[in-house]
């Protein structure tokens, strides 16, 4: 559907053949500081809907992609079309969500929910029924008055997760969210976040260095590798959804994962 | 400064406990020492003399309050504002910062001399010195208060299109609360001390410090200690005060929930 107004260039591959239309175009991607290469030719087409997983040992760029993808960083060349609109270096197009939580701790629970309208317009009494209404669906409905230190790790990344979704923004992108998290809580979370993605659907570029976490998560997994920062290989997850945990140990998952790692460390 | 008070032994307790250990010390110095009441004298004779002279000490008492009270309050404002605009325009901190550390290097009594000269025997010269002390710990606490507001904050506020004006007054404003209360803690022990000096060097109107003078001028030692004692009152109320003011407005510091009158509550949604 939404092709891009401008003329495309021809090499660029389709989204490994959904049938969902393109929501995202990562477009021939360079990015350098002096004379270090932090990213070299990266393209990518994400489908409207698509959960894509960016896996890579540190120093691949995925922080450098995330940072041109949502339009703080500038690209040496090469630009980002979503919904058929240019919008390199425009920031403010795209949700945004860190491994630090950035909580306000001067604000409540719904008050950092609510903080994208706030930084805008001023948040109106709807705005916060809207969040309360959507923490509360999702688990936090009974912390919505209290203090971000008052809660747990993996509480505030759920604050900040709903934060990114009340923004509004159909792209999400999430830097290694559940990083600082033991694996217990991360396991949960990933869980949560799947039947969040699968409820709102949103579109979802999730960075990581975990493998199970993406195979998990993903529809499609870019394995990137570092110096220079560049796709080495994209991956279709095969496995039906909604994910059990059981598909953690299917001969499919475990197929996929001795594929990834030979990338990682061959 | 940063001093945290226990929840559940209570302040009150921990004050009234003090006050007394330190009554008892300077009474057993009196006992120890065996010097005569006009070298030291005991506490119950400084509390008589404040008595007995109440009313004229009231009156010194307010007129030296007022002096501090305004002083402080115009520091402080002064030392806020210009922090928040060293904070934003780096220029200004570039230019400003040299004069405020000479500012503070220069003993303050050597500054209330060419006050007095310029402004006169007045009011104004006190509020110069106390705003003086005041203003630099301000400075320097809200500035680094500043500085604490994390980069990958002020980028995400950026991206949820948060403009300048906006991004300032929810995100970096507020991380000043904390920083700014502990520069007028600081200070409010201080101002006093400015209040006495400006009374020192030259008044039209009397206060405690220029009644300190004339105390012990005459060898009223006792006047001296009971002015010594109010001084020290205005000193630890002022640092009272600030404290409780701190507590009222940075819940998020004390409290794991809003206060009820910022709660969202789903009957009513409203502000």
């Amino acid at each position: 559907m939404p092709e891009t107004q401008e003329p495309r260039t021809a090499a660029e591959p389709p989204g490994s053949g959904t049938p969902a239309p393109t929501k995202l175009s990562i477009e021939k991607l360079n990015v350098s500081f002096g004379s270090v290469t932090a990213l070299s030719d990266v393209s990518l087409d994400i489908a409207d809907g698509e959960f894509v997983c960016i896996l890579g040992a540190s120093g691949c760029g995925k922080s450098t992609l995330f940072n041109v993808v949502s339009g703080l960083l500038k690209a040496t060349s090469g630009k980002i079309v979503l919904d058929g609109q240019d919008v390199s270096s425009r920031p403010g197009q795209v949700g945004y969500m860190l491994q630090k939580d950035l909580m306000l701790p001067w604000r409540t629970v719904l008050g950092n929910i609510t903080l994208a309208a706030s930084l805008t317009r001023g948040a109106t009494a709807q705005d916060r029924a809207e969040a309360a209404e959507l923490a509360s669906r999702y688990g936090l409905g009974d912390f919505l008055n209290h203090y971000p230190h008052a809660l747990s790790g993996g509480m505030r990344q759920r604050v900040a997760m709903m934060r990114t979704i009340a923004a509004g923004r159909q792209v999400m992108l999430l830097d290694e969210p559940f990083g600082a998290l033991d694996a217990q809580t991360r396991l949960g979370m990933q869980q949560w976040l799947l039947q969040l993605w699968r409820d709102l659907k949103r579109t979802i570029l999730f960075v990581t260095h975990d493998v199970d976490e993406a195979i998990y998560l993903a529809d499609r997994i870019v394995v990137m590798t570092p110096r220079p920062g560049r796709i080495a290989e994209i991956l279709t997850v095969d496995l039906p959804r909604p994910r059990p945990l059981e598909v953690l140990t299917t001969d499919t998952f475990v197929g996929l994962k001795r594929q990834i790692m030979q990338h990682l460390y061959h | 400064m940063n001093i945290r008070f226990g929840a559940a032994a209570g302040p009150f307790m921990i004050w009234v406990v003090a006050m007394v250990l330190i009554l008892v010390a300077w009474q057993v110095l009196v006992w120890v020492s065996g010097l005569p009441p006009y070298v030291i004298p005991p506490p119950a004779l400084a509390f008589q003399t404040l008595f007995d002279n109440w009313p004229r000490l009231s009156v010194l008492t307010g007129q030296t309050l007022y002096e501090t009270a305004i002083g402080y309050v115009l520091g402080a404002l002064i030392g806020f504002l210009l922090a928040l605009a060293m904070g934003q325009i780096r220029v200004v901190q570039r230019l400003v910062m040299p004069a405020l550390i000479i500012s503070q290097a220069v003993p303050i009594v050597a500054i209330a001399a060419p006050l007095v000269i310029i402004f006169g025997f007045g009011i104004t010269p006190k509020l110069i010195i106390v705003a003086w002390i005041v203003f630099f710990p301000v400075v320097v606490n809200v500035l680094d208060g500043l500085a604490s507001v994390d980069r990958d904050m002020l980028n995400l506020a950026r991206l949820m299109g948060g403009g300048g004006l906006r991004t300032f007054a929810i995100v970096k404003l507020p991380a000043c609360i904390g920083p700014l209360f502990s520069g007028l803690k600081i200070g409010a022990t201080y101002a006093v001390t400015g209040a006495v000096i400006g009374e020192w060097t030259a008044s039209s109107k009397q206060g405690l410090g220029t009644y300190l003078l004339t105390a012990n001028a005459q060898m009223n030692t006792a006047g001296v200690y009971a002015a010594m004692l109010l001084l020290t009152v205005i000193g630890v109320g002022s640092f009272l005060l600030v404290f409780g003011l701190e507590v009222l407005m940075t819940p998020w510091r004390s409290r794991s929930t809003a206060p009820a009158w910022a709660q969202w509550k789903p009957s009513q949604p409203t502000s």
